[in-house]
């Protein structure tokens, strides 16, 4: 049988511009600048600068390194890297299997709420919801879309589903071109264009000023003052750094594996060390220069000093797709700086929920050697099943329990056992070694000691803390509603099955490739 | 808006502007470091 070709990325500014289109999502627009303002303001930049410096940087640099390593070994999820980095252990494989479960459980409901931005962009270009100006009747209109509730705006799930269809279709499509005539070509499309729609609502709402004759204090400035002044007091809750640092994973797509999975289809000579820092930096001006400037001293402008506090901590999606609709209904053009807005975050959210089916698409193809369009067929029957569960119990907190387990609890699990590997059991003198290969610029020093221990030490404190204040509570769900338990209690079996199907998988295919006699 | 909130704005900015600049800057001027 003819050896199968493996993928490869076909520049270095492709491969630089999907991990970055990957770390650019909604949480870059959404979720970091309520985070900011709800925990300290400018202050809460310290904690944020502290955890991008000393886990945010150096994990990008372990996940590219120990990607393009098992890469080398033919090895493109978690599974196959891990066990290409000890090969003696027989179990180091096992815990790859967080980094295919964690992305795979973040996009069964991301991919649902990215189809919400597409429908919402249409919505904005046909002026579905122009004639709506109160929040109550903007958030009638969502819930009414989710099928949460028949009103006159929507009478069934029907819309929804539609978009969701067109979503999943699109993301399975770029999938089944694979990495360098889907994903790259996708990306360097689709990132530069976000960056561009994000450029100009940002220079938007700036100009704003004060639109208010009659309210000059709600202005611009001092919507930036909002987000920006420091509260130093701020600094002395713990919370205040588990969230900056939570920020961190969240935006940069650290701890989840598709990092890992990107890295692999490089060549063994290629950058690593200044390609990781390139994507942060390009993920850091999304986020902290375009993202900061618009929902925030958007709704400060046209809320006022009074309101934005309670609709800063209605939550993220409440402000994207409740307060900004409203707000862009004021400006001239509200057709095009709707879909702007929906477009921007709806390509935000395709470039990272590609990465997310990447890592299990791969372990197919390079573990059960089948080809991609195979491997993204069978991929997309699973995730589509999965998918409806989100869809249809969205209003059972399946999402948020979805969203904990996958987005939160297994990112920071996956990036701890990765820096330990890497720093640890590879050896930190030869994972400073492979970090440096084929490298265009060089660490500085003090890298090194930080790899080794402070990040697995800010890690394991994080980790540790959770344990000690969350493990009980959140197990035995005691914030849970009584009417919702059962959903939960489902959604944790599903998931449970769904991780143990994975490590069985693992086993099949080693056990094959053992009987086969081919080199692991 | 306070003269820190600025202070804070202007030094996040100009880090991340300074980041992005040397990587790129680095990238299309790739010369061999060893």
């Amino acid at each position: 049988m003819a050896k199968k070709v493996r993928d490869s990325w076909g520049s270095r500014l492709g491969v630089i511009m999907a991990v970055a289109g990957s770390a650019v999502g909604l949480g870059n627009f959404l979720r970091f600048p309520v985070q900011a303002a709800q925990n300290g303001g400018g202050a809460f930049m310290i904690p944020y600068f502290i955890a991008l410096l000393l886990v945010g940087i150096p994990l990008m640099w372990v996940e590219w390194s120990i990607g393009r390593y098992g890469g080398g070994f033919e090895h493109s999820s978690g599974p196959g890297v891990f066990h290409s980095l000890q090969e003696k252990n027989r179990f180091i494989k096992y815990f790859g299997v967080i980094g295919i479960f964690g992305p795979l459980v973040i996009m069964i409901y991301y991919t649902y709420i990215e189809s919400w931005t597409l429908a919402y962009s249409f919505f904005a270009l046909l002026n579905k919801y122009s004639g709506i100006t109160d929040q109550a009747s903007m958030q009638a209109f969502l819930r009414g879309f989710q099928g949460l509730e028949n009103n006159q705006y929507f009478s069934s799930i029907a819309p929804a589903y539609i978009f969701f269809l067109i979503t999943f279709a699109l993301n399975m499509v770029v999938l089944y071109y694979g990495i360098r005539g889907g994903i790259e070509k996708f990306c360097k499309v689709a990132l530069p264009t976000l960056l561009l729609f994000g450029l100009i609502l940002a220079v938007r709402v700036l100009c704003l000023g004060a639109p208010d004759a009659a309210r000059p204090d709600w202005s611009i400035a001092n919507g930036l003052g909002y987000l920006w002044n420091p509260d130093f007091s701020q600094l002395r809750n713990a919370k205040v750094w588990l969230a900056a640092t939570g920020q961190i994973f969240f935006t940069l797509s650290v701890g989840m594996g598709v990092i890992l999975t990107y890295a692999s289809y490089l060549k063994k000579g290629d950058d690593v060390a200044l390609s990781g820092l390139t994507a942060v930096s390009m993920n850091e001006t999304a986020e902290v220069i375009i993202g900061a400037s618009i929902i925030i001293p958007a709704t400060f402008v046209f809320f006022g000093p009074m309101a934005i506090g309670g609709l800063a901590s209605s939550g993220a999606f409440n402000l994207g797709f409740v307060t900004m609709p409203l707000i862009l209904g004021k400006l001239p053009f509200p057709e095009v700086m709707g879909f702007l807005w929906f477009g921007l975050l709806f390509l935000a959210g395709v470039t990272s929920s590609v990465s997310m089916a990447q890592p299990a698409i791969a372990f197919l193809e390079d573990e059960f050697d089948i080809s991609r369009e195979k491997a993204v067929k069978a991929f997309a029957a699973v995730t589509f099943i999965l998918c409806n569960g989100a869809i249809f119990f969205l209003g059972k907190g399946v999402v948020d329990e979805l969203d904990f387990w996958g987005g939160t609890f297994c990112l920071v699990l996956f990036a701890t056992i990765e820096v330990i590997l890497f720093g640890w059991v590879f050896g930190i003198n030869k994972a400073w070694e492979e970090v440096h290969h084929g490298a265009d610029m060089r660490l500085p020093r003090i890298y090194k000691p930080v790899i080794k221990y402070v990040t697995p030490v800010f890690l394991l404190v994080v980790l540790g803390a959770w344990f000690f204040q969350e493990w009980l509570p959140k197990i035995r769900m005691d914030n849970v509603p009584e009417d919702q338990r059962v959903y939960i209690l489902v959604t944790r079996v599903v998931l449970w099955l769904i991780f143990l199907s994975l490590a069985v998988m693992v086993k099949v295919a080693w056990d094959r490739k053992k009987k086969r006699g081919v080199a692991q | 808006m306070t003269v820190q909130g600025i202070v804070f704005m202007a030094l996040s900015w100009t880090f991340i502007l300074a980041l992005s600049v040397f990587c790129f800057y680095k990238i299309f001027s790739k010369k061999d470091i060893d």
